[in-house]
Order: structure tokens, then C-alpha cells, then sequence
């Protein structure tokens, strides 16, 4: 316990420097400012943010990425509520009430709610961090690469069952992901593969590149094909701050909300996408007249933002403690720290620990600078929501070209962006989902190398991987996971689920 | 004579699709070392992946004549053209002419890709917002883009 108050106290007179409190606020309002743009979510906004950390030292960069994912998770959450459009699936379950909320004029009082709850669930969050990282840390340090391969393995399995559509599909995307993180020239032994001598792709597609173009440029194209028919509320914000009644409908979904949730987050294989949906079902089941729902109850945006916002924060845990990304936004952060010269895993706590726990604090940081800004801000997002969708696209479109070339100022990256948009297009179209193929190619890489030094130490054998109890468990975990999905009954739930 | 019908026209491509990803993959990386599971070679994963994505794109072509499934859908070409042409566009006068041309053009190629777009506001549009990202990345965050080049003449 001890420990745990010096190492926070530690983070604290690390994020708390002028500094760092200053690109901390800084990655806040830009991380909003762009997510509350419909059409671009938390994957797209912090890459086209991205180089503007580049200049910075790595405590500060981190820090300010950090402001900028929770800043984009909570433009999102605006976009939700003001004009129906989720910027992400998490967002999805706030749109239901909400939008009805601010239907009702009560803009002012869901988003306040959205923000507290979320605040509150980020305070909890960051206590649950602190305090696994440790554990979590020494048991990343027994896992050997067999276990690694295999929670690997129940990380993909999980994103096959969470995304939407048909299973196989999926898996198929998840393979394809894997297939091209193989592209370039394999670590172990120089070969190049796949690459046919082209000199861009030697050292494998950059992982920006990718993100950019199935999650940026593709998603334009998607919503030119829809009437831009915004939804913009025009009733009056009204009061921001819920009044006594609103907190205590709210206080319990909040809590229920944050715990599910930090739960969810952690499981590999972005579960913290799961968050919002369990935390509205459960509050539509247990509260007294369910009918209000989807008709503007308090408790339907409370619970899911706070699980929404916990679930983001805890899905730090499988990155820091075990090196292993589990969801695509999480890859972009690793992308981040590499630039940085950090590889992120169990020793970072150990060697930077300066870096570590200030990263921590400053997430909670970033969640009170969210309350301070977005609240008094909610008129200017209100008047971003109303430029009309025909310049957007081409302002977005400028933004991600210069994001996407300054990474590594290289002309053929936008090119490369260009193709990929046209994959995940085409993609979309054919009823294949762009996550699963993100997150395959993300544990590509780390998960060719621990399944062949898995197969080096036992000579060959694949049942090192059965003879192994972690991993064997992990990976009996991964079978149920999928053969679960696939059953009828579940099948059906779970589509219903997704509609809902 | 039973006449074979397609019923999932979505399934069909989606698995054409995949068969051409792997048959692609594979002649890629047919010169790659494949080695054996005692020594597993560079070309080993890759090699197992084609082979399973072929599988899986032949499963969703034999059901897309057995089960009843999504037609293909509208597929229009006006968006995804000039978005691409528009990145194109910058891919290929950052480096050689500038923000300051570049930045112009990918607003007004992409404003061809919707029948929503009024020229005269996008011109003006398209010179502000480069105004305004010459002022953001390279005033403010000193990221080395080029602004305008002219051979012999200039360079900013």
C-alpha cells in the first residue's frame, strides 16, 4: 500500500511540472477539437495528431498522446449526443439516449453527466493500474513464449467474437492482418519477404499507414455515399450541471459502469468494446421501468460512459505490464513509444520508472482536464458539428495527407494510405471488418517470434503449447471464445446485440 | 438439370477475393525459405496463413451457392475515385512543389467527390484551410514540409 502511494507520488511530481500539465491540456482540447468531427474516431485522430508530439521529450510526447486519446474518446461521446452519430462503437449505446436527452434539452445535462461519470471512472481506473501494474509486471516476467504466443492467440480469438458480421469472415481479416505484418524483412534471419526489392516496404507497411487508410481516408468515402442529413439538435444546450435528483438516478449506473467496464478493459483483444453494451443491458434490467430507455434516462448515458471511459483507461494494463497491444489504438501508442525509443513491456516500469507512473498519473490528469474543458467548450463543439459535411471531408482529407507524410516525410507512405483506403473500402463493401485485420497485424510481428522460439526451445514440437498449463488454458480459452460464437442461439444474441 | 445459382452474390466476391489475396501471397513469397517446425524458416507463417485464407476463401465461395445471403450492393465509384485521385495529387507535389500547391489541389480534386460541393465556396475554402496548416505544422510545430518550391528560383 505504501508502495503503491510513493510510486503515484512519484508519477505526480512528474506529470505535475508546468510543462507537462501544459501538452497534457494541450492534447486534450486538439485530441476533442478533431474527434468531435463525425466520421473521425480515436484511431484516425491520433494519427493525424501523432507528429505534432515528435519534437517533444518522451515523457511529454506520452503524456500528451494520452490527453489525446481521451480527448477523442470524449468528442466522440459529444458527437453521440448532439448529432446521433457514434464517432466509434463504444459511443454507439450513448446515441440511444442521449441523443433523446438532448432532444428533450437536455443536451447540457447528458453531456455534464457523460463527463462526470467518465471523470469518476477514470479515477477509479488509474487507482486499478497502479495498483496491478506490480503484480501484473512480475507475472509478465514468467511468461515464456509459449504463453505469449497463446494469449496472443485468446486476444485475436476475443476480436473475431466482438467484431460485427460473419465470424469466419472475420477470422479471415484476423489472418490477413497477420499475413501482412509478415511483409519486409524477417528479423531473424534479413530475408526479405514479399517485399519484391521495393525498398519502402524493406522494414514492413508502417502500421500508421495502415491505420490511416482503412480507419481515415476509408471511412470519407463511406459517408459520401450517405445523405449528410446532420441531425444537429436545435434545441438549447440547457444547464450543464445535473441537478441533485439527475446525480442520484446516476450514481449507481456510474458505479456499476466503471467496474464493468475496468474489468472488460483489461481482457486482451479490445474488451473494452464489450463495456458500454454490458453496462446498458444491465442498467435496462434492473432498473424499475425499463421502458424509459432509449427514451432519454440519465442512467443510459451515465453507465455506458463510465464504462466506456474505464474500459479505455484499463486497456493500458495488457500494453504496459506485457509489451502486448490489445486494440488498435493501444498499436498506435507502441508505434508512439518506439519512435521514442521506449519498448513498451515489463522492464519500462522497472528502468524508466519516472516515465512509468507520470504516464499513469497523467491519465487521470487527462480525464480532470477533460471536465475543466469540454464543459465551458460545449458551444464551440456545437458550432464545429454545424460546418457542413462538403468542406469537412476535404479539411479532414488535408489533415490526414500532412499527418500521415509527416510521420516519416515520405511521399510514398500517401500512397500506400491511398491503397489501403481502397482495401478497406472494398472491404466494407464485401461485409469484411477493418478492426480484426488492424489487430492481427498488430500482434503479427511479436507473435511470429514467440511461436518460433516457442518451437526452437521444444525442438518441433507443437505440444509444448498443450504441455505448457498458461498456455494451454489460454488456448482452450480461445476455443470456447469462438466455438461459443458460432453456436446458433449465441449467434443470434449476439447479432441482437449489435443491432440494439 | 439442376441449374446452379449464385444466392450470396457478397459471399461470392468476398471469397473470390480471398483466394486471389492468397494466391497473390503465395507467388510472392515463393522464393522464401519455408524450413520445418524444428527450424522454422521466414517463410513459414506466411506459407500456413495462405494456405488457410485459401481454405477459407473456398468454404465462402461453396456457400455463397448453398445458403441465401447479401446481394452485392451498390458499389459507386465517384467518392472513392477523387479521394484517391486527390491523395495521389499530394503524394506527388509534397515533396516536388509544396504545401502550398499541394495543399489547394487535394481540397479541390476531393471536392469532386461529392455532387454536394459549391466551387466558389471550396476555392476560398481551399486557400484558408492551407493558410492555416502552413501556419499550424510549420510555424507552429516546425515540422519540415515544404512549402513552395521553384527550381532555381525559390525554395521556402
Amino acid at each position: 500500500m505504501s508502495e503503491l502511494v510513493s510510486h503515484l507520488a512519484l508519477g505526480f511530481s512528474v506529470a505535475f511540472s508546468l510543462h507537462n500539465l501544459g501538452l497534457a491540456f494541450a492534447g486534450c482540447l486538439v485530441g476533442t477539437l478533431v474527434g468531435v468531427l463525425p466520421g473521425v474516431g480515436p484511431i484516425a485522430t491520433i494519427t493525424m495528431l501523432l507528429p505534432i508530439t515528435f519534437s517533444l521529450e518522451p515523457v511529454g510526447a506520452l503524456i500528451m498522446l494520452a490527453g489525446i486519446y481521451y480527448g477523442a474518446q470524449y468528442g466522440g461521446s459529444t458527437t453521440a449526443i448532439l448529432v446521433n452519430i457514434p464517432g466509434e462503437v463504444t459511443s454507439v449505446v450513448t446515441t440511444l439516449d442521449g441523443h433523446q436527452m438532448a432532444k428533450q434539452g437536455r443536451a447540457g445535462v447528458a453531456l455534464g453527466i457523460a463527463a462526470i461519470g467518465s471523470f469518476f471512472a477514470g479515477c477509479f481506473a488509474t487507482l486499478v493500474i497502479a495498483a496491478l501494474a506490480v503484480p501484473l509486471t512480475k507475472v509478465a516476467l514468467l511468461f515464456g513464449p509459449a504463453e505469449y504466443a497463446a494469449l496472443m492467440t485468446a486476444g485475436l480469438a476475443f476480436a473475431v467474437v466482438l467484431a460485427r458480421g460473419s465470424i469466419l469472415k472475420s477470422i479471415m481479416m484476423v489472418l490477413v492482418g497477420l499475413l501482412l505484418s509478415t511483409v519486409g524483412r524477417d528479423l531473424e534471419t534479413g530475408v526479405e519477404r514479399m517485399t519484391f526489392g521495393y525498398n519502402a516496404v524493406a522494414d514492413g507497411v508502417d502500421f500508421a499507414v495502415l491505420a490511416m487508410g482503412l480507419f481515415g481516408f476509408a471511412e470519407v468515402m463511406r459517408n459520401l455515399e450517405v445523405e449528410q442529413a446532420r441531425d444537429v439538435v436545435h434545441k438549447a444546450i440547457g444547464r450543464l450541471l445535473p441537478t441533485r435528483a439527475d446525480f442520484r438516478q446516476a450514481a449507481g449506473p456510474v458505479v456499476r459502469g466503471t467496474l464493468l467496464g475496468a474489468v472488460l478493459g483489461i481482457l486482451p483483444g479490445n474488451g473494452a468494446v464489450l463495456g458500454p453494451f454490458a453496462s446498458y443491458t444491465l442498467e435496462k434490467k434492473i432498473a424499475r421501468d425499463p421502458k424509459r430507455f432509449g427514451r432519454g434516462a440519465i442512467e443510459g448515458v451515465a453507465g455506458p460512459e463510465a464504462a466506456n471511459n474505464a474500459g479505455a483507461q484499463t486497456s493500458f494494463i495488457p500494453l504496459l505490464t506485457l509489451g502486448i497491444p490489445p486494440n488498435a489504438v493501444m498499436a498506435l501508442m507502441v508505434g508512439a513509444m518506439t519512435i521514442h525509443g521506449i519498448a513498451p513491456g515489463p522492464l519500462v516500469m522497472t528502468r524508466n520508472a519516472p516515465l512509468f507512473w507520470g504516464l499513469i498519473v497523467s491519465m487521470w490528469l487527462g480525464n480532470l482536464m477533460l471536465l475543466v474543458i469540454n464543459l465551458p467548450l460545449i458551444g464551440v463543439w456545437v458550432r464545429l458539428l454545424k460546418v457542413p459535411y462538403r468542406l469537412l471531408y476535404p479539411a479532414i482529407l488535408i489533415f490526414c495527407c500532412i499527418g500521415i507524410y509527416s510521420v516519416n516525410n515520405q511521399s510514398s507512405d500517401v500512397i500506400f494510405t491511398a491503397a489501403f483506403a481502397l482495401f478497406g473500402y472494398a472491404a466494407s463493401k464485401l461485409g469484411f471488418e477493418s478492426a480484426p485485420l488492424l489487430l492481427g497485424y498488430v500482434l503479427g510481428r511479436l507473435l511470429e517470434e514467440n511461436l518460433r522460439r516457442a518451437l526452437a526451445i521444444s525442438r518441433g514440437d507443437l505440444a509444448i503449447f498443450l504441455h505448457r498449463p498458461v498456455s494451454a488454458w489460454l488456448l482452450f480459452t480461445a476455443l470456447v471464445v469462438v466455438v461459443v460464437a458460432v453456436l446458433p442461439t449465441i449467434r443470434t444474441r449476439r447479432e441482437e446485440v449489435f443491432v440494439e | 438439370m439442376a441449374r446452379v445459382r449464385v444466392q450470396a452474390p457478397q459471399d461470392l466476391v468476398a471469397g473470390a477475393s480471398l483466394l486471389a489475396v492468397a494466391a497473390f501471397a503465395l507467388w510472392a513469397s515463393a522464393d522464401v525459405p519455408v524450413g520445418h517446425l524444428r527450424s522454422p524458416g521466414p517463410g513459414m507463417l506466411p506459407r500456413v496463413l495462405n494456405t488457410v485464407i485459401a481454405v477459407g476463401g473456398a468454404i465462402l465461395v461453396v456457400v455463397s451457392f448453398l445458403r441465401p445471403g447479401e446481394s452485392l450492393g451498390r458499389w459507386p465509384w465517384r467518392g472513392p475515385t477523387f479521394i484517391v485521385l486527390a491523395t495521389l495529387t499530394f503524394a506527388l507535389t509534397i515533396r516536388s512543389v509544396g504545401l502550398a500547391v499541394a495543399g489547394p489541389l487535394v481540397v479541390l480534386i476531393s471536392g469532386a467527390a461529392s455532387p454536394e460541393t459549391r466551387w466558389r465556396e471550396l476555392v476560398v475554402f481551399a486557400v484558408a484551410i492551407t493558410l492555416f496548416c502552413v501556419g499550424l505544422f510549420r510555424l507552429l510545430l516546425h515540422l519540415p514540409i515544404p512549402i513552395l518550391k521553384i527550381p532555381g528560383v525559390l525554395t521556402v
